[in-house]
């Protein structure tokens, strides 16, 4: 089988110019990393350093809304550690949100992702920043959906990990739902 | 029972920014021999229904649920050397582009011989001279000399029938093509899809065409099913489906088609965007963009009915069957557009469609 650089496809020579040079058998790598520092964090820094390291917020641009308007909140995960860190979660999802203790704003039980860890990474102070809407319907069966009716309702996101409240990897903000 | 058996498969993406279903409980058959369509916007989920059919998903995809059955043998159930033994030999694929799914360091001839050496177990001399043969099928000129190209040599057009021989050299009863066509120009289109059309014929192979395009389905398939945010929302005989379609989207798709000496300034659109997949819409995903919407459209999610009987689709090929809550009663309103044939009876298959009003 013939391989490409077998072919007369590609013109070579080092003295002209825009051409690319004859293959250098030597091989000698242009850039190193520094350091493989996801790794050795993940080999060095306990599980209790990375979890403090990391933090959540849940906001949404105001706290009133008209029934049927759509709610968007913005989540902020941040990593304030001067290193990476790989965080373990319990499924492949990094987080996951509620509203009123319904996640997804869903009053069906919990129908989620496999329950198999999955390790997220932050850089070294890196925040990731995910926006969602709630569209103030709750899931009600397979296929149905209920308006949420007018008062007050938590929307909450959490890092999907065991016991993230307790870990200061939860956060909720309130919004109030007036009439039309 | 039919070549392909498709019940409620279901892919999700596990992404940071959440669970992407690409699709979504979704049901099809293809009978032997037949050219099933697939059409959609881009984003319905009409590539990954296919690479699952070949179980080609890769993380952090996932087949979450559901059977896919060819001849009867469920292929999520098999060992991968099983499925290995399938793939490339009795079921297919056609690969949207063309140059990305060539090998650039092999030769073309090599690319296809190889896989009629895995699997039809022949000797290099014998798979040199079947490759050679496929290249003159798929109209490559001078394929004996051409064989030894390497794919940059060749042109878009030229590549993607590389791709078609490779797809077609073990004689597969299964042939998916994803979109095909797109990358090329449509002289060089005509040409692949007549080709696809003819070979499919000559070697008695199911077609399953994706594609974005309307009219490459109604020249060339039998039956299509029209999807959208990862979910099957019309499926019917393609003559149906262009005379009298049933839901509001396949509506809105057709009126969308330009049209040569069409009056009006601006062409008609499906206004807004297909939605997020991590985050459907409450009800009918496509509620937020159909003039029809109402209350309920938010509330519930339409299932797959007869448009006649409102019953549930029974799996039966010919059925037309649309998601849509007009068909179980639950829309108070009702659907309000008008389909207008201009041209002959539409049994004949020969009219030409034309000026179709969307909207009330």
């Amino acid at each position: 089988m013939r391989r490409i650089y077998e072919s007369d496809a590609l013109y070579r020579d080092d003295d002209e110019p825009g051409a690319p040079r004859e293959r250098q058998r030597e091989e000698r790598p242009q850039s190193f990393r520094s350091v493989p520092s996801g790794s050795l964090s993940r080999w060095l820094v306990p599980d209790r350093v990375r979890r403090w390291g990391l933090s959540l917020e849940v906001v949404t641009p105001r706290t009133e809304f008209r029934v049927g308007e759509h709610v968007p909140f913005q989540v902020t995960i941040k990593n304030s550690l001067p290193f990476p860190v790989t965080v373990a979660t319990r499924s492949p999802l990094l987080w996951t949100w509620h509203v009123d203790d319904h996640r997804a704003a869903s009053k069906l039980s919990a129908d989620g992702p496999p329950e198999e860890e999955r390790g997220f990474r932050f850089e070294r102070g890196e925040r990731k920043r995910f926006r969602k809407r709630w569209d103030g319907m709750f899931k009600i069966a397979d296929a149905e959906w209920e308006r949420a009716t007018t008062g007050e309702y938590t929307i909450g996101a959490g890092l999907n990990v065991e016991g993230a409240a307790d870990r200061g990897l939860y956060s909720e903000t309130t919004v109030t739902l007036r009439p039309e | 029972m039919a070549l392909l058996e498709v019940d409620d498969l279901t892919v999700q993406f596990y992404t940071e920014d959440g669970v992407v279903t690409a699709a979504d409980e979704l049901s099809f058959t293809v009978e032997s021999g037949e050219k099933f369509g697939v059409v959609g916007e881009s984003g319905a989920g009409k590539s990954v229904t296919a690479l699952s059919l070949m179980r080609l998903i890769e993380e952090p995809g996932r087949i979450t649920d559901g059977e896919i059955r060819f001849k009867g043998e469920d292929i999520l159930s098999m060992s991968e050397s099983e499925v290995r033994s399938i793939r490339g030999n009795e079921m297919a694929m056609i690969f949207q582009d063309a140059q990305t799914a060539l090998n650039p360091v092999y030769t073309v001839g090599e690319q296809i011989s190889e896989a009629v050496r895995h699997h039809l177990d022949y000797s290099e001399a014998d798979a040199r001279d079947r490759a050679v043969q496929l290249m003159d099928d798929v109209g490559i000129p001078e394929p004996d000399a051409r064989y030894d190209d390497y794919p940059h040599q060749f042109s878009g057009g030229m590549q993607q029938r590389v791709v078609i021989a490779t797809a077609l050299s073990c004689d597969p009863d299964l042939l998916i093509a994803d979109e095909p066509t797109t990358a090329l120009d449509v002289t060089i289109e005509a040409k692949i899809l007549d080709l696809i059309e003819n070979l499919a014929d000559e070697y008695d192979t199911a077609v399953q065409l994706i594609t974005h395009d309307l009219g490459v389905i109604a020249e060339v398939c039998d039956r299509v099913m029209v999807m959208y945010a990862g979910k099957p929302v019309e499926k019917a005989p393609v003559d149906d489906l262009y005379y009298d379609p049933k839901h509001p989207y396949t509506v809105g798709l057709m009126s969308s088609i330009p049209r040569v000496g069409e009056q009006r300034d601006r062409l008609q659109t499906i206004p807004g965007t297909m939605p997020d997949l991590v985050e459907l819409p409450s009800g009918c995903s496509f509620h937020p963009r159909c003039p029809f919407a109402e209350d309920a459209c938010t509330r519930k999610e339409p299932p797959l009915v007869d448009h006649e009987t409102g019953q549930a689709a029974d799996g039966d090929t010919d059925q037309h069957v649309a998601a849509c809550l007009e068909y179980t009663g639950d829309l108070v309103e009702g659907l309000d557009y008008q389909v207008d044939v201009d041209g002959a009876d539409p049994n004949t298959g020969s009219a030409t469609e034309r000026g179709r009003d969307h909207g009330a």
